[in-house]
């Protein structure tokens, strides 16, 4: 079985910075797996890598076994083509469109007289018969609207929606709710991808629609009732709390259905009790059958939920292991702490033997 | 009253209030009398649904739609003017302008959906003016500057028929306005205008969201236009769908509530009201019309006046709008 998410050698460069470095880990199915490391160790780019805000400068992130990218497939390639020929086709009607209209409707439209519409047909295709003046429209459109389509679909091959389709949903470090929205609705957007309605089913109030808003609100309602939240249902999102915006934005990541949660900075800003729920909520999660990757500084709640943790610093991954070994490993504690005060080899070039420090 | 038929009781006595307007309307001496007007207050309204849905619902600044509202009139008029061979009749004329219409603004919407808040403004600006050009220069097909002459009613009979059929034209707009609002694309939309990046990492493909949210304010607006010929006989000329009218349209919006069914209803009653209604009024009940009178001074010319002062006075003491959409617009 290929793990949830495998991440092979991920090197994510902004000009001359690397933020992430040849990173590699796997998340298995049902483990909650920690990212730790200090302050600009490339933990957000990492997760901005995932899910697909970022593409990676070298190496792979894989989902379920499977890169995260819309493949060219026959039917792509035929909507370029429709798209061209439509283009193509606007093109030349419309250089053309005064004199056809000219020939076909004014000529022939004598008020008394029934419109002859087999001549004005005829006019018609007699107009776009092939010249410099049709062809080279045609041919210009089909080229330009190809290519517009294929540059459109290459623009679009990867990003954040196709991954949460994919299965992983996320929170933000620096909550991102649609405020003006209620509660529920907010977690409605959620799962989105989950619903089927479509514009006319909701035009017409068809069926479908109401199945949608009647499944989507109970299964809304349970999730905010799973972080807490059911009696705000109905409250804009922008004017709850902050740690209640938190537990919101994890139902409404929830509602997605994800096969694995990307939680970023969770407990931040949360005190010690919020913390404490924060903590039997991911424990909750995970029960569920939900695998947890999570970023946290907080290291009380990092130690309580994770069954692994990853060590990034200066974005190379440093070392991983269970809590107790993290705890121990030399290296975490010098990543954090720095080397314990024995002279470096900077200190030893810089201040010469025998100077203040000996 | 039971809780379920709560929501419908401002919208049913606005409704109850329209319906017996004109009755009323008739006890009324001719000075005063406003039902004649209101039937192109109601075409204009149902364009600002069209802004609405676009630029309130979805956040995508929209500076052209008086070019949808244009194609729509040119299409209604061509499809069905007797000047031409089709003439398909009014109602077909109405579902062919809506359709064209959406298809223009699906055109428009593809090179312009990558383009980010102020950018897009500009695209829609420029198509609004080549939209204006094309049609006065076509003039083989649109008859340039003298527009398209005559357009047949949507109904017969000037007075009550055509102000029962524009009311009835508006509310439905507004049913499909509150339709899509409240849906699984309603609330996406939503999403795409609070957070895009929030939107697009909850699984919501934001193209294919602005492309539909393009083409069916386009079509509200080629729906509008179409009624706006049939109801001045006339497809009247390329140059009244201006950017002025575009900005209008759009500051009635602003001043009603971006983004709120009823503010859009309110914004266009009180803007385009007292530029339509309450001016023209007052400059006949002044004798005050362009032979006598210095053109300052003429009630009728203040429009832009108003227009702009009551954008300040909103801006500066109200700017969330006059009946702002409810949190979660239930």
């Amino acid at each position: 079985m290929s793990a949830v998410l495998d991440i092979q050698g991920v090197t994510l460069r902004f000009g001359g910075l690397t933020a992430v470095d040849g990173v590699s880990f796997q998340v298995q199915q049902g483990e909650v797996l920690a990212v730790i490391g200090p302050n600009g160790a490339g933990k957000t780019s990492l997760f901005n890598t995932i899910t697909g805000i970022y593409p990676p400068t070298s190496g792979k992130v894989l989902i379920a076994g499977h890169e995260v990218a819309r493949r060219l497939d026959r039917r792509t390639v035929v909507t370029w083509g429709v798209v061209g020929l439509g283009t193509g086709l606007a093109a030349t009607l419309g250089v053309n469109l005064a004199d056809l209209w000219t020939h076909a409707v004014n000529d022939l439209f004598a008020p008394p007289a029934p419109f002859p519409w087999g001549k004005a047909i005829a006019a018609v295709f007699h107009g776009l018969a092939p010249t410099w003046w049709t062809v080279a429209p045609f041919l210009a459109g089909l080229v330009a609207g190809s290519a517009a389509a294929a540059s459109l679909w290459y623009a679009g091959r990867r990003g954040p929606e196709l991954v949460a389709r994919a299965g992983v949903g996320r929170t933000f470090q620096n909550i991102r709710l649609f405020r003006s929205a209620t509660c529920l609705d907010n977690v409605l957007v959620g799962m989105h991808p989950r619903l089927t309605s479509r514009w006319y089913d909701a035009l017409f109030r068809l069926g479908r629609h109401r199945r949608d808003t009647a499944e989507g609100t109970d299964r809304a309602l349970a999730l905010l009732d799973i972080v807490g939240l059911r009696d705000q249902a109905l409250r804009p999102a922008g004017e709850l709390p902050y740690g209640h915006q938190r537990r919101l934005e994890i139902a409404r990541a929830l509602a997605l259905e994800p096969s694995l949660l990307l939680l970023d900075e969770p407990a931040a800003g949360m005190n010690p009790t919020e913390g404490r729920e924060l903590t039997a909520l991911i424990r909750r999660i995970r029960d569920l059958g939900t695998t947890c990757l999570l970023i946290e500084h907080d290291m009380a709640v990092v130690m309580e939920v994770s069954d692994r943790i990853v060590v990034l610093h200066y974005g190379r991954r440093i070392a991983e292991g269970t809590p107790a070994e993290i705890r121990a490993d030399p290296r975490v504690i010098e990543a954090y702490l720095g080397r314990d005060p024995t002279p470096s080899r900077v200190q030893a070039a810089v201040i010469p033997p025998g100077g203040r420090r000996g | 009253m039971s809780p379920a038929l709560r929501p419908w009781l401002v919208p049913a006595a606005a409704v109850a209030f329209a319906a017996v307007l004109p009755v009323i309307d008739r006890t009324l001496p001719p000075a005063l009398s406003i039902a004649g007007l209101l039937p192109g207050l109601m075409v204009v309204a149902i364009v600002a649904l069209g802004l609405n849905l676009v630029t309130g619902f979805t956040g995508l600044l929209h500076l052209g739609v008086a070019a949808f509202m244009a194609l729509g009139a040119y299409t209604y008029s061509i499809a069905t003017s007797t000047v031409y061979p089709f003439q398909i009749g009014p109602w077909p004329g109405l579902v062919v302008a809506i359709a064209l219409t959406s298809v223009a603004g699906l055109a428009l919407g593809l090179p312009a959906v990558r383009l980010r808040g102020d950018y897009l403004a500009i695209v829609t600006l420029g198509f609004g003016e080549i939209v204006q050009d094309t049609l006065r220069n076509l003039e083989p097909i649109t008859k340039g500057t003298m527009g398209i002459n005559p357009v047949p009613p949507l109904v017969a009979g000037h007075g009550l028929p055509t102000y029962y059929l524009c009311l009835t034209l508006l509310v439905l707009a507004v049913l499909a306005c509150r339709n899509l609002r409240d849906s699984r694309l309603g609330r996406a939309w939503a999403a795409v205008r609070e957070d895009e990046l929030a939107a697009r990492s909850m699984g919501i493909g934001t193209a294919r969201l602005k492309l539909a949210a393009m083409a069916a304010g386009a079509g509200l607006c080629g729906l509008g236009g179409g009624a706006w010929a049939a109801l001045q006989g006339s497809s009247v000329e390329p140059g009244s769908y201006d950017f002025q009218l575009s900005i209008g349209i759009l500051c009635a919006v602003i001043v009603g509530g971006l983004g709120s069914l009823p503010g859009v209803l309110v914004g266009v009653l009180l803007m385009f009201g007292l530029n339509q209604i309450v001016l023209v009024k007052l400059s006949n009940a002044l004798g005050i019309t362009g032979a006598n009178a210095a053109v300052w001074a003429q009630p009728t010319n203040w429009k832009y006046l108003v227009f702009g002062l009551a954008l300040v006075l909103m801006m500066r003491f109200r700017p969330q709008g006059l009946w702002p959409a409810a949190a979660g617009a239930r």
